[in-house]
């Protein structure tokens, strides 16, 4: 099968000379037809325009860019069968919200009845029939959203993409529409690509993640990849909570080493591709603040002293002091009414077998 | 306990006294000598110019009427004046026209600029402002007279092989009125593009517009209040143009402003200047009423259509 995104040394310079700056740096990425892909990275990092270069709003550098096998390097937007939803939806001021779905259509030269059956489809498709003769500014944010995105559906491109579509809303509405684009994807079968700094919303939304910084991509897999074997510190700092710790190495049999903990007691982690340390040599290992478990001292892995607690309702974030002063933070599942430690006091933790893992600085 | 002080009691005060010195501005620089023109009129002109306190509707006749010298009860269209009326209302429309068709791709222009050049295209836009109208004037008709730049350019290139006769013709008014009134179209057109959000411009091309139907579906239709603003600008100063027809329009080629100037002045008929200038203010009004009505309504039936 053809994949629907295919893009091979991709680079991208904007202005000329001492003012030159390189936004893209040699990217490779394969989008696969069907899939929820994600473009992750902090505001800066040349995901957006990376995402603009597939749409044809901006030209590659160098490189090339396949679109369902087709070169399109040197076609506009108005010639590539994708469509954008915009970061601040851009919907025409000027039209209504039925005239704004049918524009796509209307440009392709549809016939009139093709278009209004079309418009209308896309309108239940968001729930937003009652509101088909309103203008864009007499409906609220997230009415707005749902019109941008029936507006970028209703051509039914192979790929749509979506630059931040969620950024302007509230907390609850994102949550909504989170799920509303699940919806509206799996009951298209269009590809999409979405663009967002947000890393919870990359998890939960994705089939595959492209985490990127400085214009590269760092790391490409599945939201469980990503959170679990990070590529470099960056990643692991990026998604989710990390502790980083600077612990020494007694061994190293393959893709497996063995770190001192402090306190004295050894830990088996495990080794990137490409890792390779040398014993006595200290390395920087991560651990989720869940993969560690509280228990009493005697018999744990690890003893810290809790400098602080803070209650979250579903769980307790433990701020510690491991034995060598290295600070550690801890989430407990309050699964009861659990006691809270006292600052001050000493605590154990238990590892689980292989959370422990080895990053490349 | 005592009551709060009602806030809208504040509000039908005396406050509206502040207003007093802008209403005395506009009743005395205003409706004033509006007022002076509209009685004057309706009086008869007297015989050293100026006008004498009878009350008549001559004036008023003559703006559209002619009676024979001889026979004043044989009264027939005043086609001279009409000749006038229409030169005028057509050369101002197209005068609209020329400056809407040359004003948009410049606004655009600048526009697009980056922005801290933008003020210096601007600038340059309203430099021709600092030179007297006169003057500028008097200079197109140094360009184009029989021996004039242009000519003399053309007749060296043998492009032609004698002068053209440009000067003193409905091509020459409009020349020199396109030229004077471009900025009054192209600023407000600007300030209609600088607030135009060009996302919505890729949002067009997205949706698989090509560029002119982007230009057609997208930009005119977002950048149409500044149109109107410039057709009004240019639109109305042009309907009263006196100095442009009277420089490069000669004697012959007259404007309503040249036709007004010439009652009050040689003619000595100031009620027939008056109703002139009565009958522009009129033509003025209905013609912005009927084109803003016009506007309304397309928006109207664009929303419900």
């Amino acid at each position: 099968m053809t994949p629907e995104i295919e893009i091979t040394g991709l680079s991208k310079v904007f202005g000329q000379g001492a003012a030159a700056f390189r936004a893209l740096t040699d990217i490779d990425l394969t989008v696969g037809t069907g899939e929820f892909f994600t473009l992750l990275g902090p505001s800066g990092c040349g995901k957006t325009t990376l995402l603009r270069m597939i749409a044809g709003f901006e030209a590659p550098t160098t490189g090339s860019l396949r679109i369902n096998g087709d070169e399109v390097a040197g076609k506009g937007p108005n010639a590539r069968p994708v469509n954008t939803v915009f970061q601040n939806y851009a919907l025409f001021p000027h039209m209504t919200v039925a005239q704004n779905i049918g524009f796509g259509l209307k440009m392709l030269g549809r016939p009139r009845a093709e278009v209004d059956t079309t418009v209308a489809e896309m309108l239940r498709l968001v729930r937003m029939e009652a509101m088909a003769g309103r203008k864009p500014s007499e409906i609220s944010g997230g009415q707005q959203q749902r019109v941008a995105l029936a507006r970028a559906l209703a051509p039914r491109p192979r790929v749509l993409l979506l630059d931040e579509p969620l950024s302007a809303l509230d907390l609850k509405l994102r949550k909504e529409m989170q799920s509303e684009l699940k919806r509206l994807q799996s009951e298209t079968g269009i590809t999409f690509v979405f663009v967002t700094h947000d890393q919870e919303e990359a998890l939960t939304m994705s089939d595959r993640i492209a985490v990127m910084s400085a214009g590269r991509i760092l790391q490409l897999g599945t939201p469980h990849d990503i959170y679990h074997a990070p590529a470099d510190r960056f990643v692991a700092d990026f998604i989710g909570d990390t502790n980083f710790l600077t612990l020494p190495v007694i061994a190293v049999s393959g893709a497996r080493a063995t770190l001192t903990l402090p306190g004295g007691q050894t830990a088996e982690a495990i080794l990137p591709d490409g890792v390779a340390p040398t014993p006595g040599q200290s390395v920087t290992a991560i651990l989720r603040p869940e993969q560690a478990i509280l228990t009493e001292p005697p018999g744990a892995t690890l003893t810290a002293t809790v400098r602080s607690a803070v209650f979250f309702g579903t769980d307790t974030h433990l701020h510690l002091t491991l034995g060598d002063g290295q600070p550690f933070v801890l989430r407990r599942q309050n699964t009861g009414d659990l006691p809270v430690p006292e600052p001050g006091s000493i605590v154990g933790l238990t590892l689980g077998p292989g959370v422990l893992r080895v990053v490349r600085d | 306990m005592a009551r709060a002080p009602d806030p809208d009691r504040d509000r039908h005060g005396w406050k509206w006294l502040l207003s007093a010195p802008a209403l005395v501005v506009l009743v005395l620089a205003a409706s004033g000598p509006l007022l002076i023109v509209a009685v004057y009129s309706f009086l008869s002109p007297g015989n050293m110019g100026g006008v004498a306190w009878e009350p008549s509707l001559e004036g008023w006749f003559k703006v559209f009427f002619s009676r024979d010298i001889f026979d004043p009860e044989n009264v027939s269209w005043n086609t001279a004046n009409l000749t006038v009326f229409w030169r005028t209302v057509w050369l101002s429309i197209q005068t609209t026209l020329i400056c809407a068709v040359l004003g948009f791709p410049t606004a655009w222009f600048i526009a697009t600029r980056p922005p801290h050049r933008r003020a210096l295209w601007l600038f340059l836009i309203t430099i021709p402002f600092w030179t007297n109208l006169l003057i500028r004037t008097f200079a197109i008709q140094e360009l184009i007279r029989g021996t004039g730049m242009l000519n003399t350019v053309l007749l060296a290139l043998h492009v032609i092989d004698e002068p053209l006769q440009l000067l003193y013709s409905n091509f020459a008014i409009l020349l020199g009125m396109a030229y004077v009134f471009l900025p009054l179209m192209v600023l407000p057109l600007y300030a209609a593009m600088d607030k135009l959000d060009f996302r919505l411009v890729e949002a067009g091309y997205d949706l698989y517009a090509s560029r002119w139907r982007v230009l057609w579906h997208v930009i005119l239709p977002l950048v149409k209040p500044g149109f109107v603003a410039g057709s009004i600008l240019v639109f109305i100063p042009s309907i009263g143009a006196y100095v442009t027809p009277r420089v490069l329009g000669g004697g012959r080629t007259m404007m309503l402003g040249n036709l007004i100037a010439l009652q009050f002045g040689q003619g000595r008929n100031w009620p027939l200047g008056a109703a002139l200038a009565m009958l522009l203010l009129i033509l003025v009004t209905v013609a912005l009423v009927v084109y803003l009505r016009a506007v309304n309504a397309e928006d109207e039936e664009k929303r419900h259509g």
